[in-house]
């Protein structure tokens, strides 16, 4: 075995790549829940430590679903008040390398910031292709520069 | 023709069904998985393959030397990039070892830095006491070992010139720090010193949000997310080795960029 003594410093060079990647075990449970039974939506997101932050920044933001995967569900495309007053991001949801998405509006308190994109928590993606084409009557857009408040969320993967 | 790599003697394959998940957690990169194999664990644990527990520790030492490496290389005047504060992402991104729902928030009102080991005044500093000492202001990237990265703007005390006030011994090997959340953790000495490691009170012109620490939270420009504890309660400087949460679980200790 002494010849193997440089091979095996070799060897640990390798390693020593290998280890400083270990990149797993940061994440143990999947970030993002639907709403508790019994919970509206705001009152799960208050749970979930709205920050401020400002539309304009939201806009053109990668939607996740709150998966290992991170599949992206969409894009956001602007964010507007409904005609109850309800916060929504409208989503270009589906559709394949940019082609065939249709917009629809989720409400703010089922999504969360995480990081430079957002998630979809409350809702599946088999509830979201439910979801009606979002029309622009009695919506307002809202400002870039309005400050909003949006709840948070572990990386799920 | 055989290899002039593989040893007299071949041990048991079945050692790495054992190790299954230490070893999954070292190579979640597929460059990774081509790199360790039975043959170069041989190498690294002198053979002896037949104690399971023998694996286990010839992969921890393989990180005990890579830290020690990157501890070697480490330059303590060379600076990490910064960016200009446009670029802050605001809010800053949310991580933890547990969902976000989870954090508990620190009452200003009640909490105090309490300070032990090598410190020759060791008496506890309040919130305001900390935001009177001079600030320094850093735009820095977080690099997390998950793979993922954000600019952040962090504003607070150097920990150097803290330490230097509460008269910590600077040849000391180790800063450890204890937290809320109970994610103990701790740096080496030099790193500490570096200009860019701050006790952080600020996230751009903001108190820090409750999420990401407040009221204080350790902030590195020269090392990975997962060794910037936040709500820190307690600063210990001592030369015994303090370890951390996720370095008892495998994680390399020195975690340099």
């Amino acid at each position: 075995m002494r010849r193997t003594v440089p091979i095996r410093i070799l060897f640990a060079f390798c390693l020593v790549s290998a280890t400083t990647s270990v990149a797993h075990a940061q994440s143990t449970t999947p970030g993002g829940m639907p709403s508790p039974p019994g919970m509206s939506l705001a009152e799960s997101a208050a749970m979930r430590f709205p920050q401020p932050v400002r539309v304009g920044d939201l806009l053109g933001r990668d939607v996740l679903r709150p998966v290992e995967s991170q599949d992206v569900l969409g894009r956001v495309r602007r964010l507007v008040r409904d005609r109850n007053g309800q916060i929504m991001v409208v989503v270009d949801f589906g559709g394949f390398l940019g082609f065939g998405s249709r917009p629809i509006a989720v409400p703010v308190d089922a999504m969360v910031l995480l990081g430079q994109d957002m998630e979809i928590v409350a809702f599946t993606p088999e509830q979201l292709r439910q979801f009606p084409t979002f029309s622009p009557s009695g919506a307002t857009d809202l400002a870039d520069d309005t400050i909003i408040k949006v709840g948070l969320a572990k990386p799920s993967h | 023709m055989k290899s002039p790599f593989r040893p007299d003697v071949v041990p048991n394959a079945g050692i790495l069904d054992d190790h299954k998940p230490l070893i999954r957690s070292l190579e979640r990169r597929g460059l990774i998985r081509g790199g360790l194999s039975l043959g170069a664990l041989v190498m690294l644990s002198g053979c002896d393959l037949d104690r399971p527990e023998s694996v286990e520790s010839a992969l921890l030492a393989i990180g005990r030397f890579n830290d020690g490496v990157q501890a070697l290389l480490f330059d303590p005047n060379k600076l990490a990039p910064t960016y200009p504060a446009s670029m802050i992402l605001r809010p800053p991104k949310f991580n933890a070892y547990y969902d976000v729902v989870d954090v508990k928030p620190v009452s200003d009102a009640t909490w105090r830095l309490e300070l032990s080991g090598l410190i020759a005044e060791r008496r506890p500093w309040t919130l305001p006491q900390l935001q009177a000492l001079p600030q320094t202001s850093m735009v820095i990237k977080h690099i997390c070992v998950e793979g993922w990265s954000y600019i952040g703007g962090w504003t607070g005390v150097p920990l150097r010139a803290f330490l230097e006030r509460i008269g910590a011994d600077l040849r000391a090997k180790y800063v450890a720090f204890k937290t809320t959340d109970d994610y103990p953790s701790s740096i080496d000495m030099a790193t500490a010193l570096h200009p860019q490691t701050l006790l952080a009170l600020k996230y751009g012109d903001d108190s820090l949000a409750d999420p990401f620490g407040y009221p204080v939270r350790l902030r590195m420009a020269t090392k990975l997310g997962y060794k910037n504890p936040k709500w820190i309660t307690a600063i210990e400087v001592t030369n015994t080795y303090p370890g951390g949460y996720w370095e008892a679980k495998g994680f390399p200790w020195f975690a340099g960029i």
